[in-house]
């Protein structure tokens, strides 16, 4: 992809410790790592081996043991608005309308914009998820595929130069999983955003991600390995023979960096 | 079940089946009347007064009490009272509810005293509050008021406090402030508590209101009730218990209303 790419986020030697139950237990062991401006990263490894709570720390909602995270060059102090967070679960307000969900991100930051003005941006960020039809509609009454969408557009709307995205796309059907690896792609594309994307879908990794963090067992990175994959990935693209050849052989390569952590045993990753 | 009922309105035969199935909640009151003035013709309630107490004879009093105009004069003070007093509780319990709720080393400081309090029957602090405000209205407000904030602060506070974190930590994220948190989304959270508060405040308003009353106003339901014995109207006074129960029905059925109408649903 492009050459020359400047440090936006740089993960160093951070570690992290919980408590529980009197024991101590690491979530995270000495990571260090960056991410370029407007880079897709992934960030893989088995259930349970700190990828949330990494996320977190880059998000500012905890902070690290020990070590540093930094944001053009400043250590992370708390949340901003300068950073998206698409969480696990959907974070929608039941109370509200769609519509104004999205609008939620103007009204915290006191957006001098009419009440039009908003409700026009809103919409844009609706249809760019492809969700204008539905504006109407409360979060309880949308399916799974739909909230994502909603919290998607409730995130871009506040244009965070960075997306913080944890297991955003989980148990979505196949179809709309695709739908939204398109629409994700898409708007990283246009919007020119950098996103740290987490996951423990293997194929989703390797469709989306420029480069893939591999998280060991232990909360320590195992491997950084660079997707040399050429875009377009989805769509007609997919399909090319050779193409597919290369998808696959990418794909095994991260399979074998996980499998030698797990040592073989019954492995998380799907 | 309302749902139910929804999709059955739709046709004709659909509305003969709604107004069957509700046609129930009337044969209970039915029903009651029936057992009730039976018991009073037995003399069930004793030789000389079973009369006055049946049913039949507190219709007939109820009747005469709108035409002189005493209902009137009885009630609407009484509902003056409970209307002010619970006004007042809301705008003093609900922000403190709200803090409670969202902020937790608030919550342990006010924890043991709130609970406290809340089981001390307002009756208890009559004497008082007849020394600091004197006989009179704003004796009987302040009881019922004492009465009415502790549901609303203890269901305001529930409400805020079990806010999902993880609409707390979407708005941090997205650029809200401790004042934005709180008023986009632990308030509105906790607005199905709030209504339930209420809806307990106004009963227990409502129960206290009788006896105090009682404390030397010169009218409402409460004192009306003394009046009707000292003048021996045992009809009077169970058309004025029938009154009581019907206006706390209908104060519950309008709090219902609102519940329904304002409470968000997942």
């Amino acid at each position: 992809m492009i050459t020359e790419r400047s440090v936006l986020i740089s993960v160093r030697q951070v570690t992290k410790t919980y408590k529980k139950d009197g024991r101590e237990f690491h979530a995270l062991r000495d990571c260090s790592f960056d991410v370029m401006k407007n880079e897709f990263l992934v960030i893989v490894g088995p259930t349970g081996c700190g990828k949330s709570t990494l996320l977190n720390l880059v998000a500012g909602l905890d902070f690290p043991t020990s070590g540093t995270i930094l944001l053009n060059g400043e250590p992370v102090t708390g949340p901003g608005a300068d950073r998206g967070v698409i969480f696990q679960e959907y974070a929608l307000l039941p109370w509200r309308s769609v519509l104004k969900n999205v609008e939620l991100g103007f009204e915290f930051r006191k957006s001098p914009m009419s009440r039009s003005q908003r409700e026009a941006e809103a919409m844009k960020y609706l249809d760019m998820v492809g969700l204008g039809y539905a504006v109407k509609k409360n979060p309880g009454e949308l399916s799974g595929g739909m909230k994502r969408r909603a919290s998607l557009a409730m995130i871009l709307a506040i244009k965070p130069v960075i997306l913080l995205m944890d297991g955003a796309f989980n148990a979505l059907d196949s179809k709309t999983k695709m739908t939204m690896h398109q629409e994700i792609t898409r708007i990283w594309e246009t919007e020119k955003n950098t996103i740290v994307f987490v996951t423990s879908d293997l194929d989703e990794a390797v469709k989306l991600a420029d480069r893939i963090v591999v998280l060991n067992r232990e909360g320590s990175i195992e491997a950084v390995l660079q997707n040399d994959l050429p875009r377009p990935r989805l769509g007609s693209a997919a399909r090319d023979l050779d193409f597919h050849h290369r998808f696959i052989a990418f794909r095994e390569t991260v399979m074998n960096v996980i499998k030698k952590d797990a040592g073989l045993r019954t492995c998380a990753i799907s | 079940m309302a749902k139910q009922n929804d999709t059955r309105q739709k046709n004709s035969s659909g509305l003969m089946a709604l107004v069957a199935d509700r046609s129930f909640y009337v044969l209970g009151v039915i029903l009651f009347m029936i057992v009730w003035q039976i018991a009073g013709s037995l003399r069930l309630f004793g030789a000389d007064f079973s009369e006055a107490f049946s049913p039949l004879a507190a219709i007939l009093a109820l009747v005469e009490m709108i035409k002189n105009g005493e209902l009137v004069h009885h009630a609407l003070p009484s509902l003056r009272r409970v209307l002010v007093s619970l006004s007042l509780a809301v705008v003093v319990a609900l922000p403190i509810g709200v803090l409670v709720g969202y902020f937790k080393r608030i919550e342990q400081l006010t924890y043991v005293v709130f609970q406290f309090m809340r089981m001390i029957s307002p009756l208890a602090w009559m004497p008082i509050a007849i020394i600091i405000f004197g006989v009179g209205d704003v004796s009987v407000v302040f009881l019922l008021w004492l009465v009415a904030i502790w549901p609303l602060i203890l269901n305001t506070s529930h409400g805020a406090g079990r806010v999902s974190p993880l609409w707390v930590n979407m708005a941090k994220t997205m650029g809200a402030l401790d004042m934005g948190i709180l008023r986009k989304v632990v308030i509105p959270a906790a607005v199905p508590d709030m209504l339930t508060g209420l809806r307990l405040a106004v009963g227990v308003s409502w129960i206290i209101l009788v006896p105090a009353e009682m404390l030397g106003v010169p009218d409402g339901l409460g004192y009306f009730i003394l009046d009707t014995r000292d003048r021996f109207r045992y009809d009077q006074l169970m058309a004025t218990i029938m009154v009581i129960g019907m206006i706390g029905y209908l104060l519950d059925s309008a709090n219902r209303w609102l519940i329904h109408k304002f409470s968000w649903k997942n």
